[in-house]
């Protein structure tokens, strides 16, 4: 059990008859530092308590935070594996649910090949489980299709960062540092209410005169009290950034001596962003011209700035473009490396850094090593005991698996820790494809709408009932503690891999006890990767309040500050993006005239399958609805509140209007953590990103109906 | 002790952390006792959270029939106590603010105590201790005239007028103060 753990000096409530345990939640990537309280007596987990030291939350919590603790002793939890016959679940015991398991992937594979069982997983766990989540598929189960939830989620980020710097850390700089900047230049983010406890850091800076600039179609909590808010069109970033660094460079706001030293292709970024002018910006982005000028100048003056985006910018066919070009927005200003300014993505997933790390991406191996180098494959080959030939070569991403299953490539598919019949695009396809399946196995611990597809599902542990690390928003790698004993017979998500593993005769490459020896095993596999572990250990994350990666020595601190002196490119140079602006790829036509955008309010934490059922979250947003500006209600003759009808090429909805002069008059906004009827998914547009792979979640064409009375 | 709640308006995002928080305060029964709400969805984000004033000569004391509302040597206002409570509601309709609720079931009143429990040993409430934004925070009453006196220091260096839009910047922050400080 774990230790408990409270500093000293701090205080805190401690009820008579309860302790506390130190852990962090398990929502989105601040992973915010919070205590368990659990009664002494019947071990179980009776609430939260705030904790005040953690250096990057301060006791904060978001309201899915304060109540995540109601996940783990909820009733609605799987508490013994479930078998599907003739439809129905039925209860079983693991050994009836694992010989199945064994005798169908065996089957599927004997049959179809290797290849035929996939493996999808997610970041919604710790590193421990991620790492294990690639091993399992290329060592395990022998097969190169992986792939993960964080393909909706961080790709295009991760895609601009190794294209611009060389290496994907979410922050180039630790967040404890954010009150000392000057400006905050957040483009398609609503952090507050995405990740509401970031908020009290731009707060501090701002009460000492920062700046914040925020380019949103909509006027979100966080763009209302920006300085200026750049109300951009969906799917413009690239042209906006262009803009920017139009008047960086024609009013002399580049920092030449760092450009000169630092970076490649000033000259062509300087010929490609000529033509952006900030009345051509304008035209393109519908962004008023003074208010790209007043932009750009508040950007350009502030000595120390960070450059920030979230999903608004990489869910788009050119998310990695986008995320270049910002990028090479901090890069002109040279403030890249540097105290209390640099660039930085906001992590959506609770480990959606740690577990893009350590391969379960499909061209990823653990240590952001590459599938596709063979000096990659040797070394992990060797850290595995398997032959290099012996490891798959590079699968296919997330949505593209789909495909493949529907054309009976896949036959088999073990889900781990998500719900893509929810969070991906165009799930009416997905949907589908899920029913091509011939044996589909899911671990959960709710039913979610994914494993209502399922012939069996396993009952996984929730946060709060297993060691590990995370990795969190800063590239902090910090601890999550085991708080109770697994509920009924729920086992945690490693060990049920270690499980299946030993059915299919890999059983020596999984010989794990506890989550602390595959973090060991993680650490030597990360070694000398770009992402290195190596100098990382338990012990260590309590002593320093978390560890930044890399740590590439045992007695190494870590590195808070990432690209002090060179980047992680080959020739150390960072590659400024000079790219064109290109439409998104579907745009507003005849039949589908306006633009639809998506994206999350602050009760649901993505697909919605555990905050849907905390009552807390439910009672203050049960059901989606669709922001519409009243000027166009009024043109379509809507009244508040009226259901309407939403449509694209690929599916329709109906859902409530909800007027708001807080979001542009040609875009409709619509959350998306619900599933089946309810979910806008049915009508996002599946185009993908050339490099990351990441769908256009962010932009699409929608029709509008009323519907009759 | 000499703690204030200091309400900044302009900073709520709305993501009613607080009420939920509210809801965990071991005296709290799980229920809410403060609340947020948009000050118009149609024309902008801005939310407000509302707690109690902790009123020196409280309407809801004042109007209690029962001489059920009892108020602390700290000045802390609290819930009706249960045996005197006559379930007559007073409370509800005599209170400015709209703090006090009744529970239909167990007819009688409850409302904002501060966490008392938690005060009373120096520890924030609930609600400003989660308060993501510190749109709501649990200081010294220096602090606040501090961030009063910084509040104006800023609108001065920035030659700021109120205009449309950003009129809630100069609204005055509400407060309790805890009068007694024996303790």
């Amino acid at each position: 059990m774990s230790q408990f753990l409270v500093k000293e000096g701090v205080k805190n409530q401690i009820r008579k008859g309860e302790k506390l345990i130190t852990t962090h939640c398990c929502y989105c990537g601040m992973q915010c530092g919070m205590h368990i309280r659990v009664n002494e007596k019947t071990n179980k987990v009776v609430g939260v308590e705030p904790r005040y030291d953690w250096v990057l939350t301060r006791g904060k919590m978001c309201p899915k935070g304060v109540t995540a603790y109601q996940t783990v002793d909820h009733p609605d939890r799987i508490k013994r594996p479930l078998i599907k016959k003739n439809g129905q679940f039925v209860e079983s015991s693991w050994e009836e649910a694992l010989d199945l398991i064994e005798r169908k992937f065996k089957e599927i594979q004997s049959s179809c090949g290797k290849d035929a069982v996939g493996v999808y997983g997610g970041v919604s766990m710790t590193n421990e489980k991620c790492y294990l989540v690639g091993k399992y598929a290329r060592v395990g189960l022998g097969t190169r299709y992986i792939d993960y939830n964080g393909r909706y989620c961080m790709s295009s980020a991760a895609g601009g960062f190794n294209k611009t710097l060389g290496m994907d850390r979410g922050s180039t700089l630790p967040w404890t540092e954010l009150e000392h900047s000057d400006c905050f230049f957040m483009s398609g983010t609503n952090t507050a209410e995405c990740h509401p406890t970031s908020i009290q850091w731009f707060w501090k800076a701002k009460d000492k005169g920062a700046k914040l600039i925020v380019a949103d179609p909509r006027e979100t909590p966080t763009a209302r009290v920006a300085d200026v808010h750049l109300d951009l069109l969906p799917g413009t970033d690239s042209a906006l950034a262009n803009g920017i660094m139009h008047l960086l460079i024609k009013h002399d706001y580049v920092d030449y001596q760092y450009v000169e030293e630092r970076c490649n292709n000033f000259a062509e970024l300087k010929e490609m962003t000529a033509k952006f002018t900030p009345e051509v910006t304008s035209k393109i982005t519908g962004v008023s011209v003074e208010k790209i000028l007043k932009a750009a100048h508040i950007f350009g003056k502030s000595p120390r700035s960070v450059v920030m985006f979230a999903r608004g910018v990489e869910q788009q066919r050119k998310g990695v473009d986008n995320v270049s070009l910002y990028t090479s927005m901090a890069l002109l200003r040279g403030q890249i490396g540097k105290f209390a300014s640099g660039v930085a993505t906001f992590t959506g997933q609770g480990n959606g850094q740690g577990g893009r790390e350590h391969g379960q991406k499909a061209d990823a191996l653990p240590g952001y090593r590459k599938i596709a180098v063979p000096e990659h494959r040797e070394y992990i080959a060797g850290v595995w005991g398997i032959k290099p030939e012996e490891l798959p070569m590079e699968g296919v991403s997330a949505y593209e698996m789909f495909d493949l299953m529907k054309n009976k490539t896949i036959r088999g598919m073990h889900v781990i820790c998500s719900n893509p019949v929810v969070s991906s695009p165009n799930i009416n396809h997905v949907t589908e494809a899920m029913k091509e399946l011939d044996f589909l196995v899911v671990n959960d611990f709710f039913l979610s709408e994914t494993a209502e597809f399922a012939d069996v599902v396993l009952p996984a542990t929730t946060w709060a009932e297993d060691e590990g690390t995370t990795t969190n928003i800063e590239g902090r790698i910090i601890r999550i503690r085991k708080v109770v004993e697994p509920l009924g017979e729920s086992k945690p998500d490693w060990e049920i891999l270690k499980l299946i593993a030993e059915r299919m005769g890999k059983g020596k490459h999984f010989q794990y006890n506890e989550p602390r020896e595959i973090f060991d095993e993680l650490r030597i596999a990360s070694k000398g990767g770009k992402a290195d572990y190596y100098g990382v250990t338990y012990e260590k994350i309590d002593e320093l309040d978390g560890m930044f990666w890399p740590v590439p020595e045992l007695d190494h601190q870590g590195t808070p500050t990432v690209f002090k002196e060179k980047f992680a490119t080959d020739d150390g140079r960072a590659n400024l993006a000079a790219i064109d602006w290109e439409e998104p790829a579907e745009v507003p036509s005849r039949e589908f005239p306006l633009w639809l955008t998506t994206g999350r309010v602050v009760f649901h934490y993505l697909s919605g399958n555990q905050t849907r059922r905390v009552d807390f979250l439910m009672e203050q947003c049960p059901e989606p609805y669709i922001e519409i500006h009243p000027e166009l209600g009024s043109a379509y003759q809507l009244e508040n509140n009226e259901r309407v009808k939403i449509s694209t090429p690929r599916g329709e909805m109906t859902a409530p209007v909800r007027f708001t002069k807080a979001i542009r008059n040609d875009t409709l906004f619509v959350p998306y953590h619900w599933g089946k009827e309810l979910s806008i998914n049915q009508l996002t547009n599946p185009a993908l990103d050339p490099i990351s792979r990441m769908p256009e979640f962010k932009v699409c064409a929608v029709k509008l109906e009323k519907l009759a009375k | 002790m000499n703690k204030i709640m200091y309400l900044e308006f302009e900073r709520c995002i709305g993501c009613r952390a607080c009420q939920a928080a509210c809801r965990e305060c071991g005296d709290h029964d799980a229920k809410e006792r403060n609340y947020v709400e948009y000050v118009d969805f149609t024309e902008s984000r801005q939310t407000f959270p509302m707690l109690c004033m902790q009123c020196k000569d409280p309407a809801c004391a004042r109007v209690c029939p029962a001489n059920a509302i009892q108020i602390t040597d700290e000045g802390v206002v609290l819930s009706a106590m249960e045996e005197k409570c006559i379930g007559c509601r007073n409370c509800t309709f005599g209170c400015p603010f709209g703090i006090p609720k009744f529970d239909f079931e167990s007819n009688k009143m409850y409302k904002c105590d501060m966490c008392y429990d938690r005060t009373k040993d120096d520890i924030a409430p609930m609600c400003a201790s989660v308060c993501p934004s510190e749109a709501i925070r649990f200081i010294d009453f220096d602090e606040m005239q501090q961030l009063r006196r910084r509040r104006t220091q800023m609108n001065l260096v920035e030659g700021k007028k109120p205009q449309e839009g950003n009129k809630w910047e100069y609204v005055p922050e509400f407060f309790g103060v805890y009068t007694d400080s024996q303790r």
